[in-house]
């Protein structure tokens, strides 16, 4: 099938975010827990569109792609995840950008993921 | 305008939550935060009290959250703790405790109002809060860990405690209530979730921001504070 034009696709929003977790966590657990805590806080209608979509996670940061117009609650769904996997989980939310490029180099790169005590005392009290 | 100073007004570290103040405070500043109130439960005290240490312009305040259910042990408690706490909350939740907590004005923050069936406010206690001063404080962890009914229930008491706050001239402080590192979300996510739940941006960003410095700035006036990390403590007066 041809692809839309670009002028003709939906305007995005990329936001680039880290994870500060008690546990290893797989991008298939992540992608899971924020659509059903979006379509829990805000319906599967205004979860649609702000068409929601887990561009990449790898080393505890990553890229979410979101509609323009629906920032606000995308971001508050986002802030909504409390658990991933049985396991306590938050997101923060490094920035918000119109590219991928600009968001990785913005935000990705320059901040380091937050890597205090706090999760590796977790991880040694659990083991 | 510079950038907006945001507090998180209720925080418990250990014994009565998970973490300890450092992490907390440590985490709260990579959020972004300028300031965190270590607010304990009444009855999960700790022995020997916490050292504050504020740093690189974060600030750490002392407070305290008091869970009374009789009114007059209530307002001792408040007599008692009032001096050596920044922030006084009293943790709401029943008629009687709202009552109390509103018609006096030694209290900052009276946390929660509603319980079950009803918002907890109405006419007579807004217009006691917005006479005394003491702010509504709305708490971020219910609606972050309950879902379906329970936090349906919690968002129409939100939104009709908003309305009678907005008739009323009542203030407001956002805070996280939380009970560890976890329930903690940076300031920009917790402003998105005040905006969803039925808040005005800017009522947020003043219930973020201008009336947590309000409160601050009332406390500073009368304590034995003198600048920015220099304050007269007194012999036993901590907790």
């Amino acid at each position: 099938m041809k692809r839309l034009l670009p002028s003709l696709r939906g305007k995005k929003r990329y936001i680039a975010f880290e994870l500060i977790s008690e546990g290893p966590v797989d991008r298939s657990d992540l992608v899971k827990e924020i659509m059903s805590s979006a379509s829990s806080l805000l319906g599967d209608v205004i979860s649609s569109e702000c068409d929601i979509k887990v561009l990449g996670f790898e080393d505890w940061k990553g890229i979410i792609l979101c509609s323009n117009n629906r920032v606000k609650e995308t971001r508050a769904s986002l802030a909504a995840l409390t658990r991933i996997n049985g396991k306590r989980a938050t997101l923060h939310i490094f920035g918000i950008s119109g590219t991928v490029k600009r968001a990785t180099e913005k935000f990705l790169q320059i901040h380091k993921v937050f890597e205090p005590e706090i999760e590796t005392k977790f991880r040694m009290v659990e083991e | 305008m510079g950038k907006p100073k945001f507090y998180d007004f209720c925080v418990h570290a250990i014994p009565d939550g998970d973490n300890t103040v450092e992490q907390l405070a440590t985490l709260a500043m990579h959020f972004g935060y300028s300031g965190i109130v270590i607010a304990n439960h009444s009855d999960k005290l700790s022995q020997s009290p916490p050292l504050l240490v504020s740093t690189n312009g974060f600030e750490i305040f002392r407070g305290i959250e008091l869970i009374e259910e009789n009114p007059s042990k209530l307002n001792s408690l408040i007599g008692k703790f009032r001096k050596s706490v920044d922030v006084l909350i009293v943790h709401g939740g029943s008629e009687t405790v709202n009552k109390a907590s509103l018609e006096n004005p030694r209290v900052d923050i009276l946390n929660h109002p509603s319980f079950d069936k009803s918002s907890g406010l109405n006419q007579v206690l807004a217009k006691a809060a917005a006479e005394n001063g003491v702010a509504i404080g709305l708490t971020l962890r219910p609606f972050l860990h309950s879902r379906g009914s329970r936090r349906i229930r919690l968002l129409s008491a939100l939104r009709a405690n908003l309305d009678l706050a907005r008739k009323y001239d009542v203030s407001l402080v956002l805070s996280s209530s939380a009970m560890s590192c976890f329930d903690l979300r940076s300031p920009m996510e917790t402003l998105a979730m005040a905006e969803i739940c039925g808040l005005e941006q800017e009522e947020a960003l003043e219930a973020m921001c201008t009336v947590p410095e309000k409160i601050i700035s009332r406390k500073r006036l009368v304590s034995g504070y003198i600048r920015e990390g220099i304050e007269v403590l007194k012999e036993r007066d901590y907790f």
